[in-house]
């Protein structure tokens, strides 16, 4: 899992069925400067799917790959990038 | 398998419920050069790693699955603690 900073979210018109309940943020990877230092320079962002409530200015944990699509259990769902924690705080 | 560095840890009240009573570290996944290598990530730990410290992951999802259950999203977890890098 990365860490990510939520600055935005997508709105679906139409979506796989097995996707309802949740929502699908746009998130920027954290570097290890941004976590120390408070530097501005944040990763490539990507869109995560949320059903935790993370909002704008939220630190997640992003669950990708294989194991993004877990939590859907044996349903089969198209979801590559997965909000697996609200980070409360980070201690460094 | 791959050897990181310990540069903190999270907290997360609200988390998928299977990560619930685990702690998570924040770590540098590190090249053989011992420089960065990617974004810090979180990392599952039961053996006690602190701050500062040399630790080897794995990222087999299937390994951190046998632990916290099949519908887990964690894929990293640390292995083990290695005393000297040589």
């Amino acid at each position: 899992m990365r860490i990510g900073e939520v600055i935005g979210r997508v709105t679906l018109s139409r979506f796989q069925p097995q996707l309802r309940g949740g929502r699908f943020l746009i998130a920027l990877p954290m570097p290890l400067a941004a976590l120390t230092e408070g530097a501005l320079a944040r990763g490539e962002e990507l869109v995560v799917y949320d059903n935790l409530g993370a909002g704008p200015g939220s630190l997640i944990g992003i669950s990708e790959g294989r194991e993004a699509a877990n939590p859907f259990g044996k349903t089969k769902a198209a979801v590559d990038a997965y909000c697996a924690c609200l980070i409360d705080q980070i201690t460094i | 398998m791959q050897l990181g560095r310990v540069v903190g840890t999270a907290t997360a009240t609200v988390k998928h419920p299977t990560f619930e009573g685990e702690r998570l570290l924040v770590v540098q996944l590190q090249t053989t050069a011992g420089g960065p290598d990617g974004e810090p990530i979180l990392v599952f730990d039961r053996l006690g790693a602190r701050r500062g410290d040399l630790v080897v992951l794995t990222n087999d999802g299937r390994a951190l699955q046998e632990l916290l259950g099949p519908t887990t999203p964690g894929r990293w977890s640390v292995l083990g603690l290695p005393d000297v890098r040589s």
